[in-house]
C-alpha cells in the first residue's frame, strides 16, 4: 500500500525544523490587516513547474517491474509496453508490494529518485472529491468537466477550478497571498520563461514573462543623448491615456517590459552562469536561466519565486514508440541537470522542481499512439522532497480494472488539490490559506500528501 | 501566377472598339478615410491608402462582392515550379513562408487572405511539429483555406477532414479499425479536436453564443465520450492516395497535396454513434460513414454561432455582443436564400453589421496580431527585398511569437478566451491576441518592428535578401517634421494620430540632422514610433 504518513506529524516536523520559514508565513492575517503581521519571510525558496504539453504517458516513465503487475502492465499496453528488462530499476524505501523502474530513457531520474532527491506521486490527476469507478459510473460523483480535453485540463492544473470559472492560478494565487510578506522583491513572485499561463495569473498580482534564454531589452534605448529621449518618448506614448481597453492593455505590458527589463538583465549578467552543463534543449534553455536567476536572487531581494517553464510534443497520438525515448530523455537530462546547477549554487533545499501535465494516457493503443485519458505519474524533485519513494498510489493497470474507466484511462488516486496543497504549504502558504490555492481541499482527508520533508 | 484583373476601376479594356457608354458616376458613398482604414484592416492584411480610396469610391459592399469575384492567391504552384526542387524541408517552408507573405502583402485577393489567415487559426496545422517534413502539404492547406475559405462551410470541412496536412497534424491519417487482440482502438484525435475547436465547441450554444443551461444552472455537454469514440471508428481507414497499400503509405511531393484516400478493408464497418443522437448504421462504406458523420456535426446548432463567433474574434472584435453574433449565426443557417454554411454571407454579414461599421467603444474591435502590425506596414511602404523574396523572414516565431501557420499546436498561439489580469478581466471580456502579448514577446516584436521601419531601399550594405521599405515620399518632406509626421499618420492610421504621438514624434525626428543621410532615418524614426504605439496595435 502506498505510503501516505500522517499529516499532523508532518505539520510539526516541518515546523520544528524550520519554524520562520512556516510560521512567519500568516499572509492571510497579514492581508486582512495590512499593517503589522506582514513580517518577510527569513528565507528563500523557489518552485518551478516543469509543464510537459500535451499530456505526458506517464504509465510508461515509471513502471511496475515485479511479475504480476508487469504482466497486467505488458497486456494493456500491448505495442507500446516498456520490456521489463529494460527498465531502469529503483528501489523505494518504502515498498507497495510491487517493483518498480524507470523508462530506460532516463537514467538521471533514475539516479536522482536513487540518491533520495527525488519522489514520484503516482496516478494524481483533476479530481473535485475522491472518486470511485463505481461513483463515476453511477455519475453520482462531481467530476472535473470535460476531462480528457487538453485545454480543460491543463486548465484544472494550472487553476484547480474545478467547476467553477476561476481565472486565477493556485500559483497566482500564492502570490497573491504573500505579497505583502516579499514586499522588498524587485521582481514578481512569478516568472514565466514559456508565455503567459493562467497557473501563474493572479488576483492583484501578474506575473513577469521572460524568453528562455532571460529578459530582452528594447533595441536603441541608450543611457544618454538620442536613445535616452527615444526611451522618455517612448514611456510618454505608453503612459498615455487610451480610449480602449485593448491599447491600455497593450500598453500596460509595454510599461512593465520597459521597466523590468534593464534590472534584471543588469542582475542577471553579475554572475556567470553556473558550471553546470545543460542539455541544449528548449527546456534545457529555460532551466539553465532560472538558475542564474536563483543565483541573484540576493541581488533582486527575493525571498519566494515560482517559475514556470515547459516543453511540448507530448501528444503521442502517433509514434509513440519513436518520440517517448527523446521527449522523457529530455526531462530526465534536464531534471538532473538543473538538480546538480542547485547544489552548485547551494540552494538543492530552497528549490523544488515538480512536473504537471494535461493528463495521462490510455493504457491501450491506437495503432501506433495513445489518445487522453486522466490520472498519471508526477516527478517531484529537490533537497527538501522526501526522496526515493512513491507518494500517492500506483494504481492497477489492468484494463476494466478497479481504477480503469475506459481504454485504460486511470481515475487518479489523489487529487492535483492535494499535489498543490502540499508544495504550497512547503512554499510558506499556511493552513488557513491553504483552501484558496486548492479549492478542494476540503473534500481531501489529506491535506498533505507528505512528499515534502 | 495570379495578376488577375488590375484595378477593377476603369470598366474598360476590351478588346473591341464598341463604344460602351460611360457608367453613371455611383453615388457618393459617405465613407471617410478612418472609417475605410477601420474596415480594410477587418477585411485585408492591412489599410493602406490605395485601398482606401477604392474603398471610399466603391462603398463596403461593392468592394466586398469585388473581392469575393478573385481568384485565390496561391502558394503551392510556387512552391512547385522551383527547379531544381529543393530537398530540404526547412528550404521548402522558408518558400512557403515566402509566398504567404508575398500573397499578404501583394495579393489582390485581400479579403481571401485575410479569412484564409482566420481559418489557419482555427482549423489549425502547423509547420511545427509533425508536419515539418511536409511543406508541400502545409502549402497545399493554405491553399485549401485560401481556395475555400469563402465557399461553403460543409465543403470546407471534408475538405479540412481528408487534407494530408490535418490527417498527418490530427493522426487521422493511418487511423485504422480496431482490433480488439491487441486492445487497439482508433485515434481519437481528431475526433475530438474537430469537434471541439473547428466546429461545435464543448458546450451547447443559443444562436447568440451564450452557454444553453439545464435545469441547475449548468453549461450542457455537446457530446460525450462515446461520440467522440463513434467519430474515431467513422476515421478509420485513410491515408495518402495511390500508396501501394495501407500500411505501405509514405508522403510524396505528390500524394501530400491531394485528399487522402480510403482503404477500405482498414474502415471499421460496425455501427457509429455521432452528433445529434445519430447512429451510423453498420456496413456503410468509409465514405458514407464519413458523409453521415459530417452531415451530423454541419447539422448541429452550434456551428453557426461558433463560427460566427470564432471568425468575428479573428476579423473584427474580441467581444461581439450576443446580438452581434446572433445576426451573424443567423446568416450562416440561412444565407437568404435557404443556404446553410455560405461563408461568403457569412463574412459578409461580419464586416456590414452595425458593430463593425458604427462607432467605436471603449471595447470594440480588438488588438491586433503582430503578423498584421508587420504586413500593415510592409502593405503600406511597399515591403520587399531586392530578390523579390521574404524568405528572410521565414521563421517570424521567436520575433512576433507567431509565424504563417506555425503554432505551437492545434490550440494555434492564442485561445478565444484569454482574458488579461486587469481591468479586460474584470469586466468579463476577453483579449486573445493579448495572450502572446507579454513583456518579451513585446520587446522582440518591438525591436523587429524598429528593424523593419529602419530598414529601407537607400540604407547602406543591403542584401538582394534584406527587407527593406519604401521612403521616398517621407524622405522628400523629412526636413519638416511636421509636415513627415502627418504624412506617416496619415498612410498608418489614416490620420487619426493622438496629440501625444504626435508631439513624440516631432520632437524625435528633430533630434535628428537635416543632411540628406539623416532623411531616412528621420522618417523612418516616425514610421518606428507610429507601428509600436497602442494606437496602431490597435483594431478600433
Amino acid at each position: 500500500m502506498p505510503p501516505i504518513r500522517p499529516s499532523r506529524r508532518d505539520f510539526l516536523s516541518i515546523a520544528s525544523t524550520s519554524a520562520a520559514g512556516l510560521l512567519l508565513a500568516r499572509p492571510h492575517a497579514a492581508i486582512g490587516q495590512m499593517v503589522g503581521g506582514s513580517a518577510p519571510f527569513a528565507d528563500y525558496r523557489a518552485l518551478v513547474c516543469v509543464f510537459l504539453f500535451g499530456g505526458n504517458d506517464s504509465f510508461n516513465m515509471l513502471v511496475p517491474r515485479s511479475t504480476a503487475e508487469y504482466d497486467a502492465y505488458a497486456a494493456a499496453r500491448q505495442n507500446l509496453a516498456v520490456a521489463r528488462d529494460q527498465l531502469l530499476p529503483i528501489a523505494p524505501t518504502i515498498s507497495d508490494g510491487a517493483d518498480y523502474g524507470v523508462h530506460p530513457s532516463m537514467p538521471g531520474l533514475q539516479t536522482l529518485f536513487e540518491q533520495g532527491q527525488a519522489a514520484f506521486v503516482a496516478n494524481v490527476g483533476p479530481l473535485i472529491e475522491p472518486t470511485t469507478k463505481a461513483q463515476y459510473e453511477a455519475k453520482n460523483v462531481l467530476l472535473p468537466p470535460q476531462l480528457f480535453s487538453h485545454n480543460d485540463q491543463q486548465d484544472q492544473w494550472h487553476s484547480l477550478r474545478g467547476r467553477t470559472i476561476s481565472e486565477t492560478g493556485w500559483a497566482g494565487r500564492m502570490a497573491d497571498l504573500i505579497r505583502v510578506n516579499v514586499a522588498g522583491q524587485q521582481l514578481a513572485t512569478n516568472v514565466s520563461l514559456a508565455g503567459n499561463t493562467l497557473f501563474q495569473s493572479g488576483g492583484d498580482t501578474v506575473a513577469y514573462s521572460m524568453g528562455a534564454t532571460g529578459p530582452t531589452q528594447f533595441a536603441g534605448f541608450g543611457p544618454a543623448g538620442r536613445e535616452l529621449e527615444q526611451r522618455r518618448a517612448f514611456e510618454r506614448i505608453i503612459n498615455a491615456p487610451y480610449d480602449s481597453i485593448y491599447a491600455r492593455a497593450f500598453a500596460e505590458v509595454q510599461r512593465r517590459a520597459v521597466e523590468a527589463a534593464d534590472r534584471v538583465t543588469a542582475a542577471i549578467n553579475q554572475l556567470p552562469p553556473p558550471s553546470t552543463v545543460f542539455p541544449t534543449s528548449p527546456l534545457g534553455q529555460q532551466l539553465q536561466t532560472v538558475a542564474r536567476l536563483i543565483a541573484v536572487r540576493s541581488e533582486l531581494a527575493m525571498k519566494r519565486q515560482v517559475f514556470f517553464v515547459s516543453t511540448g510534443g507530448f501528444d503521442s497520438h502517433d509514434d509513440q514508440l519513436v518520440n517517448q525515448p527523446n521527449l522523457l530523455g529530455n526531462i530526465s537530462a534536464c531534471l538532473a541537470a538543473f538538480h546538480a546547477a542547485t547544489v552548485e549554487l547551494g540552494v538543492a533545499g530552497a528549490v523544488t522542481t515538480f512536473t504537471q501535465s494535461d493528463f495521462g494516457r490510455t493504457l491501450t493503443s491506437n495503432g501506433d499512439g495513445t489518445d487522453h485519458a486522466w490520472g498519471g505519474v508526477q516527478v517531484v524533485v529537490g533537497q527538501a522532497v522526501r526522496g526515493r519513494r512513491i507518494f500517492g498510489r500506483y494504481p492497477s493497470l489492468a484494463l476494466n480494472g478497479p481504477d480503469d474507466v475506459g481504454g485504460g484511462r486511470m481515475i487518479p488516486a489523489v487529487s492535483a488539490d492535494q499535489y498543490a496543497a502540499t508544495l504550497a504549504r512547503w512554499f510558506g502558504i499556511g493552513d488557513a490559506e491553504l483552501a484558496s490555492v486548492a479549492p478542494n481541499i476540503g473534500n481531501f482527508n489529506e491535506r498533505d500528501l507528505g512528499f515534502m520533508v | 501566377m495570379l495578376l488577375a484583373a488590375c484595378g477593377g476601376s476603369s470598366g474598360g479594356g476590351s478588346s473591341a472598339a464598341v463604344p460602351t457608354p460611360a457608367p453613371a458616376a455611383p453615388p457618393p458613398t459617405g465613407i471617410t478615410k478612418p472609417e475605410a482604414f477601420r474596415f480594410l484592416n477587418q477585411a485585408t492584411m492591412g489599410a493602406t491608402t490605395a485601398e482606401a480610396d477604392r474603398v471610399i469610391a466603391m462603398g463596403y459592399e461593392a468592394w466586398i462582392n469585388d473581392q469575393l469575384a478573385r481568384p485565390a492567391s496561391l502558394e503551392l504552384p510556387n512552391l512547385q515550379a522551383v527547379q531544381p526542387p529543393p530537398q530540404n524541408s526547412g528550404d521548402l517552408h522558408r518558400n512557403r513562408v515566402d509566398m504567404w507573405f508575398r500573397n499578404a502583402v501583394t495579393g489582390q485577393d485581400q479579403l481571401r487572405q485575410r479569412v484564409a489567415f482566420a481559418w489557419s487559426e482555427i482549423m489549425v496545422v502547423s509547420q511545427v511539429g509533425a508536419l515539418a517534413n511536409l511543406p508541400y502539404a502545409v502549402a497545399s492547406y493554405q491553399d485549401l483555406l485560401a481556395r475555400q475559405g469563402l465557399g461553403n462551410f460543409r465543403d470546407l470541412m471534408e475538405s479540412v477532414t481528408l487534407h494530408p496536412a490535418m490527417g498527418v497534424y490530427l493522426s487521422m491519417l493511418g487511423n485504422q479499425r480496431p482490433n480488439a487482440a491487441a486492445n487497439i482502438r482508433p485515434d481519437e484525435n481528431y475526433a475530438r479536436e474537430l469537434m471541439q475547436l473547428f466546429t461545435v465547441g464543448l458546450v451547447e450554444l443559443n444562436l447568440d453564443g451564450t452557454p444553453r443551461l439545464d435545469g441547475a444552472g449548468q453549461p450542457i455537454p455537446t457530446y460525450s465520450q462515446p461520440v467522440i469514440e463513434g467519430f474515431a471508428h467513422v476515421y478509420t481507414g485513410w491515408t495518402y492516395a495511390g500508396a501501394p497499400s495501407f500500411g505501405q503509405a509514405r508522403p510524396t511531393p505528390a500524394n501530400q497535396v491531394v485528399p487522402m484516400q480510403l482503404y477500405a478493408s482498414f474502415h471499421d464497418p460496425g455501427p457509429k454513434l455521432v452528433l445529434g443522437g445519430v447512429t451510423i448504421p453498420a456496413g456503410q462504406t468509409g465514405a458514407q460513414d464519413l458523409d453521415a458523420a459530417l452531415d451530423s456535426i454541419f447539422t448541429h446548432p452550434n456551428v453557426g454561432p461558433f463560427i460566427a463567433q470564432r471568425l468575428i474574434q479573428r476579423l473584427v472584435a474580441s467581444n461581439p455582443s450576443p446580438a452581434y453574433v446572433s445576426r451573424v449565426a443567423q446568416r450562416f443557417n440561412d444565407n437568404g436564400r435557404g443556404g446553410r454554411g455560405d461563408l461568403a454571407a457569412v463574412v459578409t454579414a461580419i464586416l456590414l453589421d452595425p458593430e463593425a461599421r458604427g462607432p467605436s467603444t471603449a471595447s470594440t474591435g480588438k488588438l491586433k496580431e503582430p503578423l498584421l502590425r508587420l504586413t500593415q506596414l510592409w502593405r503600406a511602404y511597399n515591403g520587399h527585398a531586392a530578390n523579390g523574396s521574404f524568405a528572410a523572414f521565414a521563421n517570424p516565431g521567436p520575433f512576433l511569437g507567431q509565424g504563417p501557420l506555425q503554432a505551437g499546436s492545434v490550440f494555434n498561439f492564442f485561445g478565444p478566451d484569454y482574458a488579461p489580469p486587469g481591468e479586460i478581466r474584470a469586466l468579463g471580456l476577453v483579449a486573445p491576441e493579448l495572450e502572446i502579448a507579454t513583456e518579451y514577446q513585446n520587446t522582440q516584436l518591438t525591436n523587429r518592428l524598429r528593424t523593419y521601419a529602419f530598414r529601407n531601399s537607400r540604407t547602406a550594405g543591403l542584401t538582394p535578401e534584406d527587407i527593406v521599405i519604401d521612403l521616398d515620399a517621407e524622405v522628400a518632406v523629412a526636413n519638416d517634421a511636421s509636415a513627415l509626421a502627418t504624412l506617416v499618420a496619415d498612410k498608418l492610421l489614416a490620420g487619426q494620430v493622438s496629440t501625444t504621438l504626435r508631439t513624440e514624434i516631432v520632437n524625435l525626428v528633430g533630434r535628428y540632422g537635416t543632411t540628406a543621410a539623416d532623411a531616412p532615418n528621420r522618417a523612418a524614426q516616425a514610421i518606428y514610433s507610429v507601428v509600436t504605439s497602442p494606437e496602431y496595435a490597435l483594431q478600433p
